[in-house]
């Protein structure tokens, strides 16, 4: 098994992450890998375990956390955070360094789409053809409109920016 | 009363003061103080001829007051009360002063300013010492007698103890039989040898050495004279006070007569009814009429009442030899008189079904460590042999879950301690009789922290047994291979493990013995958070209570392991012993006195009281007023410093006293600098001032300090009186929150002192002026630089000044 080596760490990084919403319970972990276990994903791909993350961000290993794509292969099952026996809010606390990567600039491209789709036209996936026809035989009606304007002024008070695409991470 | 006549007594501590303080302006300062009728100087006043000088002034002199100015105030204090005494004089009629620790050392720079603060020091002293009034000793008997609650081991062994130093000693058991949690696991770690023994007693004349332990019921401890031992038996009220309480305990019937039963077995034989053993983890089946195990004590039977059909039934009856059998014995109840109250209550293990994703309740084949005990114990249901309690087939994959239940937020926080230990020697025993057994351990962190605990551990790794670091998530069945699947990460490997099993043991938390709060309610008792007993201090005084004379030891208190719980249990009786062996409770009568015209129907001080000490009586049909009880009351004025209509006093620290003091302590300043008082508690504020001056740490010369039993004590009309009186600021000290030592006195202060912030702020006066702080004994620079703040704060404020009203009161 190859042991790989943490290249840099950055001691205000724990400080950095549970300053977040959503990231306040790091220092809770005591690495019992129970999340590890419960995490759906985990079992399919091995680059991703949320034991890994939390103690990669405990040592302060900022780039490693933010510019891998592990992060962003969570999907929020909250399995982990059921069952953590410390509280450790996990799905929340990944939440919190994917915002803290998007705003290092790194972030996989599709959430550059998606955030374009969703200043352009209100939506993150567009309506399709399809969906049109769908909803037209189950008797449902056509979907609305969304106010993009509107839209658009709660993005902005809020802060909400495009992430600028970058090169695709491997 | 009689005119005080004071006696002042100056230590110069050979010298070393008056190179710094001008001795001969401090005496003729003294002489003008009106009431001083003598004035001594000395080296040192507290011991050898110095103290015979004080001695000889009261006696010859007729002194009747006496004020020493001395270092190492803590043991001249003692020493100067004691020789006080003997010659005649009340011993609170004395004021010690601390010139070195408090003046001389903290201010050796600035030698004039150092000298007027003396003079306020004295002065202080002085007028005090006009105002302070005899105070007498008490006496309270107390029954040379024990209550022991609780038949466990650290029960047994205190009742051994006690009962060895002749002391009537009654053990009351909830369950039929004693024993506890030790006799149900059958052997202890790190030595896996047999949990029942106990220590015997010395009044065995039988026993060859006293170092040879026995069964309890080959020990001869049911046979000691003045040990009584009542089983099937619950406290259910507690009067009365410490050295006398008055016990009512509720015995459940026996349905079978102690004094006639031989424990021949035969009524066992013929009872038709057949009922799970919950002593043994339900894996097997009893009788009504039963026993626990052939090796209890007492080798008496009893019936199941929920089991039994009495008369409809009956056999037992007609088969018994001896005619011990009584189907209708009735619930009894015993009140005792006791002098002192031992619990030893113990703790049980964590319902582990809370847990859904163990299937506790699902799964037959998941059990507990305590569970797994019965199955080892060669008494138990399997005779020994290690099955799978849902088909009775040997076990040969055993999986250990450690932490059920503990260090997890969602039910017990805190780590229980000893389950790694548990959850080690029973994998050891399995492995020991079956090495072909497979044996992993699933684990946070192993603790192995006791003396030969780590060999333990180290014995089972050679023994083969696997360690897996890493938490399953969960157990699930799989029907197919007919096994459970624990599921789990094994963190050092980063890989998923899922382990086969028979037999999945939860190493269950350990949490407080059913009842605890209950009984906690009748003793007066206060829980910790996590729901055990709380001891009055872990480390200065184990085993004690805020109630005096009642003591806990054992797992009461926490999970503990035997050697752990029998040493708990041994200086539980010497606590015991120390206050029952005199058979009475002296006292001085530094209590609260409540003054009864102002004093009626609130409950301030009822309720803050930390020692229960007050309580309200009625006067008239409609009229309640606070009443003391002196035998509780610690006279720390936490009372006083809560009660809204000055209805309550202490008598050693009356207001009237404490207003003479800061009058005289601010009433000469000698310095450029803006005059502070400091109010510090008697224990870790005053010691902390203390501290920094034998650390010789250097603050402004116009701190003042001023000593109160508690900061709790300190009224906001004294903060005022304070100002009045040419305070520019001022400092209350107090002890940290969680480490008063009268629980609630220093953060009640530091709300009041909230509070009078807002007052001041009204009263035009800048709330920053007014400052609490919360030190401990060792932490002297805090002080020091607490002083020099608040200094450079007032100073940086200017005067204060205080609004004039049209009464002319400001």
């Amino acid at each position: 098994m190859m042991t790989q080596k943490t290249e840099k760490t950055t001691i205000s990084f724990s400080d950095e992450v549970t300053s977040r919403h959503g990231g306040e319970t790091l220092t809770a972990c005591y690495q019992c890998g129970t999340c590890a276990s419960s995490c759906p994903v985990a079992r399919l791909d091995s680059s991703f375990n949320p034991r890994e993350i939390i103690k990669l961000s405990l040592l302060g290993a900022k780039e490693e956390v933010l510019s891998r794509d592990a992060i962003w292969q969570c999907c929020s099952c909250f399995n982990c955070q059921e069952r953590c026996p410390q509280n450790v809010e996990i799905a929340d606390l990944i939440y919190a360094l994917r915002n803290i990567a998007l705003e290092a600039g790194h972030s996989p491209n599709i959430y550059s789409d998606f955030a374009s789709a969703l200043i352009a036209e209100g939506r993150i996936v567009q309506i399709s053809k399809f969906v049109e026809k769908k909803r037209e035989e189950y008797g449902l009606p056509p979907l609305k409109p969304v106010g993009v304007d509107d839209l658009n002024k709660i993005l902005s008070a809020t802060g909400f920016t495009k992430p600028e695409k970058t090169e695709e991470s491997k | 009363m009689e005119q005080p006549k004071i006696g002042v007594f100056l230590s110069d501590c050979g010298k070393q003061l008056s190179e710094i303080l001008d001795f001969d302006a401090l005496t003729s300062f003294v002489k003008t103080v009106p009431n001083v009728t003598l004035i001594a100087r000395g080296s040192e006043f507290w011991r050898g001829k110095g103290l015979q000088t004080i001695i000889d002034s009261i006696k010859d002199k007729k002194v009747n007051r006496v004020v020493v100015a001395e270092s190492l105030t803590k043991i001249s204090d003692i020493n100067i009360a004691q020789a006080v005494e003997n010659a005649g004089l009340n011993p609170y009629l004395v004021e010690v002063i601390d010139l070195k620790d408090h003046c001389v050392w903290p201010h050796q720079k600035t030698p004039k300013e150092a000298t007027e603060k003396a003079k306020a020091m004295l002065l202080a002293a002085i007028e005090r010492a006009k105002l302070l009034e005899p105070i007498e000793k008490i006496e309270f008997p107390a029954k040379k007698s024990a209550l022991i609650i609780g038949g466990g081991i650290a029960g047994m062994q205190t009742a051994v103890d006690l009962a060895d130093l002749g002391f009537e000693v009654n053990l009351i058991e909830k369950q039929p039989f004693l024993g506890g949690l030790s006799a149900r696991v059958g052997r202890f770690f790190p030595t896996d040898d047999c949990a029942i023994c106990i220590q015997p007693p010395s009044s065995d004349v039988k026993t060859i050495t006293h170092t040879s332990r026995k069964c309890v019921y080959r020990s001869g401890f049911s046979e000691i004279p003045n040990l009584n031992i009542l089983t099937n038996a619950k406290v259910v009220a507690v009067e009365g006070v410490p050295g006398n309480y008055k016990v009512t305990i509720e015995k459940k019937p026996r349905y079978v007569d102690a004094d006639k039963c031989v424990a021949c077995d035969k009524c066992v034989s013929v009872c038709p009814v057949e009922t799970p053993d919950e002593y043994n983890a339900n894996l097997s089946k009893r009788k009504a009429i039963y026993i626990n195990v052939p090796t209890v004590h007492p080798q008496v039977y009893v019936i199941d009442e929920d089991a039994c059909k009495f008369h409809d039934c009956a056999k037992c009856v007609e088969v018994c030899p001896t005619n011990a059998i009584d189907l209708d014995q009735k619930t009894e109840q015993v009140t005792l008189n006791v002098g002192s109250i031992v619990v030893a209550t113990g703790f049980r293990e964590f319902d582990t079904s809370a847990i859904k994703e163990y299937h506790y309740d699902d799964y037959p084949d998941v059990i507990t460590n305590l569970e797994l005990a019965r199955m080892i114990d060669g008494f138990g249901p399997t005779g020994g042999a290690i099955v799978r309690p849902s088909d009775g087939k040997p076990a040969k994959k055993i999986v250990f879950i450690q932490c059920a239940g503990s260090r997890d937020r969602r039910y017990n926080p805190y780590c229980s301690g000893i389950c790694c230990m548990i959850s080690l020697k029973n994998a050891s025993l399995i492995k020991e009789a079956n090495p072909d057994a497979e044996v992993s351990i699933c684990y946070i962190d192993i603790r192995t922290t006791g003396r030969e605990h780590e060999y333990y551990y180290e014995r089972a790794r050679e023994m083969g047994i696997k360690f897996v670091k890493g938490r399953p998530t969960e157990i699930y069945a799989d029907e197919e291979k007919d096994k459970l699947i624990v599921d789990v990460e094994d963190a050092l490997l980063k890989r998923f493990l899922d382990l086969e099993a028979d037999l999945v043991v939860l190493a269950s938390a350990m949490v407080p013995a059913e009842g605890t709060e209950e009984l906690a309610e009748i003793l007066g008792l206060d829980l910790e958070a996590d729901g055990f007993f709380k001891e009055y201090n872990a480390k200065l005084r184990p085993t004690e209570t805020k109630q005096k004379g009642i003591f806990l030891c054992g797992g009461a208190t926490f999970p503990k392991d035997a050697p752990t719980a029998s040493l708990h249990a041994h200086s539980a009786a010497m606590k015991a012993t120390k206050f029952l062996t005199s058979g009475k409770i002296v006292k001085d009568q530094r209590t609260a006195v409540i003054n009864q015209d102002y004093c009626g129907d609130c409950e301030f001080c009822p309720v803050i009281c930390p020692y229960g000490a007050i309580s309200l009586e009625p006067t008239t049909e409609d009229h309640f007023v606070a009443q003391v009880n002196e035998l509780l009351c610690e006279g720390c004025g936490v009372c006083v410093g809560t009660c809204p209509l000055n209805a309550i006093e202490l008598r050693h620290s009356r207001p009237n006293q404490m207003e003479a003091q800061i009058k005289a302590l601010m009433s000469m300043n000698g310095t450029s600098k803006p005059l502070v008082l400091a109010i510090c508690c008697q224990e870790c504020g005053h010691t902390a001032v203390d501290s920094s001056g034998m650390a010789k740490m250097q603050y402004p010369a116009n701190v003042r300090v001023m000593k109160v039993p508690c900061a709790g004590i300190v009224r906001v009309n004294q903060i005022l009186e304070a100002f009045k009186a040419g305070a520019q600021g001022v400092m209350v000290v107090g002890c940290k929150s969680d480490g008063c030592h009268y629980e609630v006195g220093s953060e009640n202060a530091e709300k009041k002192m909230d509070s009078a912030k807002v007052l001041l702020k009204e009263y035009g006066i800048e709330p920053e002026r007014l400052e609490m702080f919360k030190m401990v004994y060792i932490e002297g620079a805090q002080f020091a630089e607490a002083a020099k703040m608040m200094t450079e704060r007032v100073t940086k404020l200017g005067p204060l000044k205080l609004m004039v009203t049209e009464g002319g009161e400001t």
